[in-house]
């Protein structure tokens, strides 16, 4: 087994545990910590993947930006940060649709060519050159709808409104 | 160039959708949601990537152009939850979303 692939199965196993132990523990600052760890995982990831530029932009992104606000949600909606959640359960019905999903998907492998595939690495240079000329448009439109969202979060968190 | 199995990924992706998926239909609290939708969206950002990389040459910088745009409605997607969390929690005193039952049928 080469070493990329080696730390390709560690990286991903901390994905789907940090991902999991997210979502199950009851106090929500825990949650927090375990998402950003997945969320600095995931950027290890895309470094493996030869992107460094969306390593970085995960990193800042994600595990910065991201994790601060849900930090920050937390804070301003509770007394004590540190209060436990009230167990909700697991669910049959919920666990047997994800079970599904994930089967379907993974039986969808089989549509691939099989085996190991080379991964091309990229100047970044060549990346901002797509980025900004080939699909400029998506990324003017990525800039209206979050020029909206601002004024939606403003509208949805002004004073005086009931 | 390196190396890296096609079913690892698709794997893996398939399973960040599954534990998304799971915490949306389960958790009634709505930070617990957003991060649920994070999850799963981090899934498609990651298969844009994978791909980019498998595919190389234009598409592949096409794949992690669309990645990087996905992860900008990522973080917008969340800001705007968070200004619904707390117009929630200032009108019911709760983020629970079983409170929230004004738009139900």
């Amino acid at each position: 087994m080469i070493l990329e692939e080696f730390a390709f199965l560690v990286l991903a196993a901390v994905a789907v545990v940090t991902a999991i132990s997210s979502l199950l523990v009851r106090e929500l600052v825990h949650t927090i910590l375990w998402i950003a760890v997945f969320f600095v995982d995931l950027s290890a990831i895309y470094f493996l993947l030869e992107a460094p530029f969306l390593g970085v932009l995960q990193l800042g992104v994600y595990a910065g930006a991201v994790t601060v606000l849900l930090l920050f949600g937390i804070m301003v909606t509770r007394k004590r940060i540190f209060s436990r959640e009230a167990a909700t359960g697991i669910g049959a019905v919920p666990f047997a649709l994800a079970v599904v999903t994930f089967i379907f998907l993974v039986a969808s492998v089989g549509e691939f060519p099989q085996g190991s595939t080379g991964i091309h690495a990229y100047d970044p240079s060549f990346l901002s050159e797509n980025l900004f000329n080939v699909n400029g448009p998506w990324l003017l439109l990525l800039g209206l709808i979050m020029l909206s969202a601002v004024g939606g979060a403003i509208y949805l968190v002004r004073e005086g409104r009931d | 160039m390196t190396d890296l199995p096609i079913v690892g990924f698709v794997a893996l992706s398939a399973g960040l959708l599954a534990i998304g998926v799971f915490g949306i239909l389960t958790r009634r609290n709505f930070i617990l949601l957003l991060i649920a939708i994070e999850i799963s969206m981090n899934a498609a950002i990651l298969n844009f990537v994978y791909f980019g990389a498998y595919l190389g040459g234009t598409p592949g910088l096409t794949g992690q152009s669309i990645a990087v745009v996905l992860v900008g409605f990522a973080a917008t997607e969340v800001a705007v939850g968070l200004g619904i969390v707390l117009a929630l929690n200032r009108v019911k005193g709760t983020i629970n979303v079983e409170k929230a039952t004004e738009l139900r049928l």
